[in-house]
Order: C-alpha cells, then structure tokens, then sequence
C-alpha cells in the first residue's frame, strides 16, 4: 500500500511531464482500439458467419452463376439439414452512388437460415408472402429514411427488365436489426422469384447456394460430396464454410490487415521510446534519493516495484482513458451507418487492450527500475 | 542589432554542440517523429500509386461504350446488332484499310491465388479482337506471343505475373470446364489493363455462354473528346441502350477509390502526431530544464531573452527535420515501387506499385517541421524566462 503511495508521489512531483506521458499513452490506446474496431467491423462487411453453414459457388469465380436446378440436387445429399439461395443484384437507390450490397434470395428458407438478421415474425411474414417486397437492414433504412409500407424503386445496374428498364418497385414490408453489434445490418433481400420473373436475361440462374450442416465435423464430408456431384458439369461448384468465403473476400482488398497492424504498431513503438525514455531520465535525476532509500532499509527489488508501479499507472490511466474515448468516438463513427455501423468495442478489444497496458507499464519501468536497483549508495552519496 | 543576431548565432552553435549530451532524449524524438511521417507516407504512397494506374489508363481519344446505367464494365451487355450499328457512328476514326476503329470486348471475372496468403481473387479475363491492340497505346508483348484467333489461347498482363501464381508461361490452365493454355504475356505500361488476362472474343463468348452478346465497346475518335457523333446517333435509335463517355472520364471516376486512404493516413498520422508532440515537448522542456544553470549564466553575462528561445527552437525543428528525413527515408525504401493489388472499380484486382513522389515526401517533411515548431515553442518560452537566479541551480 505504501508502495503505490511512493508511487504516486514519484508521478505526482513533475505533473506537466506526468500528463504529457499519460497524454501519449492515451494517444496509443486510442488508435488502437478504433483499429480494433475498425478490422472487426472489415470482418462483419463481408457478411455473417456461422460454423455450421456451407456456401456454394461456381468454381470460375463466385460472381459466375449456377443453375437453380442445383439447390434440389443438394438437398439430396445426406446431412444437409436445410439450405438457401441467393443472387447480387447490383442495386442502387436513384443514383448510381446510392450503392446498395442487395440480394435477391428465396424468402423463406433464407429468413430460416439467417436468424442473425432479426425482424418481428409478422414484419417476416409479410416478407416471404408478398411478392413485391424487401425486407431492408435496420443501417440502409436509417440512411434513407425508409419506413414500413413505403414504396421503394430499387434501381439494379446489372439486371434488365424485360419492358427494358433497371427499376424494380418494391414495398419495404420487414426492417431487421443485427443479433448482435457486430451483425452488419447494410444490406436488403427481395423476393427472388418476383426478381427471376422480371429480368430479361439469366433466368434460373442463381449465385450462391446456402447449406446448413449438422456442424463442423460433418462439413468436410459434404464439401467434397456437393463439388464431386457437379464435377465434369458445364458449372463445376466450389463449396467453402461460409467463414472461409467472407474471409477470401476481404482478402480481396489486399492486405488491409497488415496495414492496420503496421499503423498499431509504429504507434507502440513511439509511445514506449517516449514513455521509456523519459522515465530513465526521471530515475536519474533521483539518484540521490534513492541512495537515502536504500540507506533507511529499502531493498532494491521494492525500489524496482516502486518504479514499475510508476509506469504501470502511466500505462493504465492514459490506456483506460484512451479506450474509453474510443467508445465514444466508435459510437460517433456508428452513426454514419453503411460499413461502419458494425464497427463494436468488443470485450475482446478491452481485454487485449488491458493486456497491452500492463505490458507497456512493464516494459518501459524495466530499464529505468534496472538503473535504480544498481544504484550504489556510496557512489550516490559523494556526488552529493 | 548585430549585436543580438550574433547572440543567437552563438546560443544557437551551443545547443547544436551540446545535441550529443543528450543522445538518447534526441533520438528518442527523431525516431518518435521518423515514424509519424513513415506512416503518413506509407498511406499516401497506396493511394497515390493506385490513382497514377487507374488514371493513366484513360484516354481521351477513346470513347468507352457500355450499357444504360451499368456503369460499369462488369455490369454492362448489349447485343452484336447493337456493336455494329454503333461501328458506323460518325466520328469514329477508320483505319488504314478503311474500317472503323473499334474494340467490341467481353468481360468474365475468374480466380486467381495470390502469391501472398493464397486465398482465390478475381481477376478479368477479357474477350478482344484484333481490334483491342490498337485501343492501347503502348501495347506489346514481353514473352511467347498472341493468341492465335478460335483457339483456346490466352496472353496474361505482366501484373497478373507479378501478383499472382499459376499463369507461368505454357501452363494449362482450367476455369470451369474449359482448358486453355497460356501462350504469351503483355504489357501495357502503367494500366490496369497489366492486370488483365486476354484471349479470344469469340472463343470466350462460346465457353462462358455468352452467346453472341458483348459488354464494352471501345472507338477511337477523330477529334480527342468529341462524342457528339455517337451521342446523336444513339439518341435517334431506340435500340440503342448504351452510355457513352471518354476512356478518360470512365477510369477518372475509378481512380477516386481509393482517395478515402488520404483522408485515413491524415487522420491516423494526425493522431500519432500528437502523441509524438507530447513526447517531443517532454524531451525538449527536460532539456531546457537541464540547461538550466547554463542558460542563467548566459543571462548574468548580458544575454537576452531571445537568443535563449531562438537556440531551444532551433534544437526542436533540427531533431524534427532529422525524424520527417529519416522516415521518409525510410518510408521510400521500404515502400516506393513495392508492388500491391486491391479490388477496383470493376469487382476484379488491379495490381499497382506503391508511389512516393517529391509531393508526398514534401507532405511528410512538413508534417514534422509543423511538430518540431510546435514542439519547440513552449520550452523556448520557458527558456527564454529562465530567471537569473537560477544560476545557482544544480
């Protein structure tokens, strides 16, 4: 107890450079965990997951169909507990910077398949009996101000109708909220029949196949089952777990990870040479004082502690501070909808992010408490 | 006057001479700042290097012809009957056999794995005629040869080569159920096209079940810009269902992906920045204060104020140049010319080469001569009120 007090007072007797280091520290904690964040939220963009479900897709490129004949083939195979559809759709609302991430899927089974995306059962009900409607995240209806029963002209850059134009009117008739916070909600489904119907081009055609499986174990045999049922087939298939498939594709934007990882950790280094060097100079100057310590009975291992201690709370009030701002600056970042509504402060980050505090505070004490513990008291004593 | 100027002359000497009793302090700024610029930098090359492929690829002589609101090429198709009409447009410039200028192309996305990490990217494989060499200024073959026409032959960009794997020379190679061979690699220097795998249009429309559709049509013009011609006729044709724009303008458009990481590294290094500051500041006040005595001395010996403030900012803005020179440094040999590849406009991988030129390097050289001011600022103050009796401070 008395150690913390020594410690305490040790950062108490210089309080501008007390803040500054505290200062920098939340500085680094404060990139970090919107990074945190901001790569989980990456994570999530690319579409929920779930160890249990399967995803099929033309072994060229999964932005290359497959016939909807398909789905009944799978559905044979033994193990499949249940399975969907779903196909881009290329939309966009009014213009074409309006993008939005849309599928056409079979309402019911995906509904059945999906529980991540969450609506009340009679908003789902209307979904998946009406022909003409959307079922819209809870991030793209806040975005355009949608409400329920709302007639919307979903506009499709790819898909032609058959009178030749792009525009499909649809009726908001569901709004889902995420499971969870990290469940991206900026996306919207229609009906597929009512989309396969209207477009003039690649009718029964269909992008990917959804398959639930009894669990992870079982996965590998069904993979291997689904893609050798359609070998030598004009459309050979490539089944992946569905965590594999999202996480290829954020792969496709290169190694954003990496950078992240880069940035985070120029951040530490800066902060530790900062912190490091400054409490090594602090040390220094109480070289003398530390001499009288040892002189009335301190042992060299508690002086270590003492200066350990001191960085430690450096560390961890700057650290708690800066993660503490993050929350408030991921909330605001939330706001903005679209690909950063996903992004959460996760007890993951905190916790790693605790972890880190401890080990700056012990890293930078561990050279400037090493000088202190070899302070000799006779060498200390004639300087003065 | 002279006499002040040659006051902080000599204050100023003094504090560089004295630099190396505070080695580590010094370095510990240097190194703090070096890397504030080397990430500020690293973010700037990305998209720099991504801008210059993507916007050097449009022409303006090229009128880029795609489908009403597909905006792209990935999303666009129109028929044959539709190519040929627009062929005979006026405005389009015939070649030397008389023949209009064009290059009707198709667009297929397939995989590839990248040499880095392994997992499957898209890649565009595109359908040309003969006509699309011509459509590309600087156009040549680096290795094997073309494609010879109705055969299952392919050319692969040298970016593809870089990046990614299974394309070497003489390698078969499978999408779906289609077998093809590659017989030759191109270039088209600066592109994204080097990103891209050609074969033959109609072969590839037979094997991916085009029928005889295209997605892109690309002419060159008489007059660079002018697309009256082709706008007038598609007007007064209902069959013709198609937007028109330069080449230049098409990839313009593109090439803003990427500006977001400018923003992103401005903002990250802005933040990292002041952690440095809050370092920089430290090191310098602990300096000032170390020099405490010394500076007292100089006052009692009929020194003013102002050399004392002008020697701790001049020490402050020379560590900071010394940190924004070695990262940049730093950042130009690790980062200028590494070779990346992310998704463009197109849903397929452009490959590029991170870019730092004298502007970015200037940026990062700013970025710290800003920290090193105000770095230095305060503890100059500090300094420069550093009371006489202090002289007798330890």
């Amino acid at each position: 107890m008395k150690d913390i007090a020594l410690s305490l007072a040790g950062l108490g007797r210089k309080k501008l450079r007390t803040g500054l280091l505290v200062f920098a520290v939340f500085i680094a904690f404060l990139i970090y965990a919107v990074l945190a964040a901001f790569s989980s939220a990456l994570t999530a963009a690319a579409g929920s997951s779930s160890g249990d479900r399967l995803t099929v897709s033309n072994k060229i490129n999964f932005t290359q169909s497959l016939p909807l004949a398909y789905v009944n083939r799978v559905s044979t195979i033994e193990g499949v507990r249940d399975l969907s559809y779903s196909m881009w759709f290329g939309g966009y609302f009014q213009e074409q910077r309006n993008f939005l991430i849309a599928f056409a899927v079979e309402p019911e089974s995906y509904t059945r398949i999906y529980k991540e995306y969450v609506a009340p059962p009679e908003q789902v009900k209307a979904f998946i009996e009406n022909r003409d409607s959307v079922m819209v995240g809870r991030a793209v209806a806040d975005r355009f101000g949608w409400k329920l029963g709302q007639q919307i002209p979903l506009s499709s850059n790819i898909w032609t109708r058959n009178d030749g134009t792009n525009v499909y009117p649809v009726i908001v008739r569901a709004i889902f909220d995420g499971a969870t916070a990290q469940t991206s909600t900026d996306l919207l489904f229609i009906p597929y029949e009512y989309f396969d119907e209207a477009r003039a081009f690649a009718n029964d055609q269909i992008g990917n196949i959804h398959v639930v499986t009894p669990g992870s174990e079982q996965n590998d045999r069904i993979i291997n089952e689904i893609d050798t049922l359609f070998a030598n087939s004009r459309a050979e298939t490539r089944t992946t777990t569905e965590e594999a498939f999202n996480a290829a594709f954020v792969d496709q934007q290169g190694n954003i990870g990496l950078i992240l990882l880069g940035v985070m950790g120029a951040a530490f280094v800066t902060i530790l040479l900062i912190v490091g060097n400054a409490m090594a100079g602090a040390i220094r100057e109480r070289t003398g004082e530390i001499a009288v310590m040892k002189t009335v009975g301190f042992t060299s291992s508690r002086i270590a502690g003492i200066v350990i201690g001191e960085t430690l709370l450096i560390a961890l009030i700057g650290g708690l501070l800066g993660v503490a701002i993050s929350w408030f600056l991921i909330s605001f970042a939330r706001s903005f909808g679209q690909f950063f509504g996903a992004m959460a402060l996760t007890p993951g980050i905190i916790l790693s992010a605790l972890g880190l505090m401890v080990l700056l505070g012990i890293l930078t004490g561990a050279i400037p408490a090493w000088n202190a513990m070899r302070v000799n008291v006779i060498t200390a004593f004639r300087r003065i | 006057m002279t006499s002040l100027f040659s006051q902080i002359v000599a204050v100023v000497k003094m504090t560089i001479a004295g630099l190396p009793s505070r080695f580590w302090a010094s370095i510990t700024t240097i190194v703090s700042i070096a890397l504030v610029v080397a990430t500020l930098l690293a973010f700037l090359a990305m998209a720099t290097g991504f801008a210059r492929t993507v916007a050097g690829t449009g022409q303006p002589d090229i009128a880029m012809i795609i489908g009403t609101g597909s905006g792209a090429e990935i999303n666009s198709g129109f028929s044959a009957e539709a190519a040929r009409l627009l062929e005979e447009a006026p405005g389009i410039k015939r070649g030397a056999d008389g023949k209009p200028m064009v290059s009707p192309e198709v667009y297929v996305v397939v995989d590839a794995m990248r040499k880095v990490g392994g997992s499957p990217s898209n890649i565009s494989l595109r359908g040309v005629t003969s006509g699309a060499m011509a459509m590309r200024e600087g156009f040549h073959i680096t290795e094997g040869r073309m494609f010879e026409p109705g055969t299952n032959e392919l050319m692969v960009g040298v970016g593809v080569l870089r990046e990614f794997t299974g394309f070497e020379l003489n390698r078969e190679i499978t999408f779906g159920a289609s077998k093809w061979k590659v017989v030759g690699a191109f270039e088209v220097p600066g592109t994204v096209f080097d990103s891209e795998i050609w074969a033959d249009l109609p072969v590839v429309q037979t094997l991916f079940n085009r029928g005889n559709a295209i997605q892109s049509m690309r002419a060159r013009l008489e007059r660079p810009g002018d697309l009256e011609g082709i706008n007038t006729l598609v007007k007064n044709d209902p069959r013709l269902r198609v937007d028109i724009q330069t080449e230049r303008d098409y990839f313009a458009n593109e090439a803003e992906a990427l500006q977001v990481l400018v923003i992103f590294g401005w903002v990250l290094a802005g933040t990292l920045a002041l952690g440095a500051l809050a370092g920089a500041l430290n090191t310098m006040y602990a300096a000032v204060e170390a020099r405490t005595k010394e500076l007292a001395t100089l006052r009692a010996i009929g020194f003013g104020g102002i050399p004392a403030f002008f020697g701790a900012m001049t020490e402050s803005i020379v560590l900071a140049a010394a940190g924004g020179l070695l990262g940049g440094l730093v950042a130009y040999l690790i980062f200028n010319g590494v070779s990346a590849s992310t998704l463009g406009g197109n849903f397929t991988q452009v490959v590029f080469k991170f870019t730092l030129g004298p502007q970015q390097l200037l940026a990062g050289l700013s970025m710290a001569l800003v920290l090193g001011v105000i770095g230095g600022f305060f503890p100059a103050l500090r300094a420069a009120r550093t009371p006489l009796l202090k002289i007798g401070a330890e």
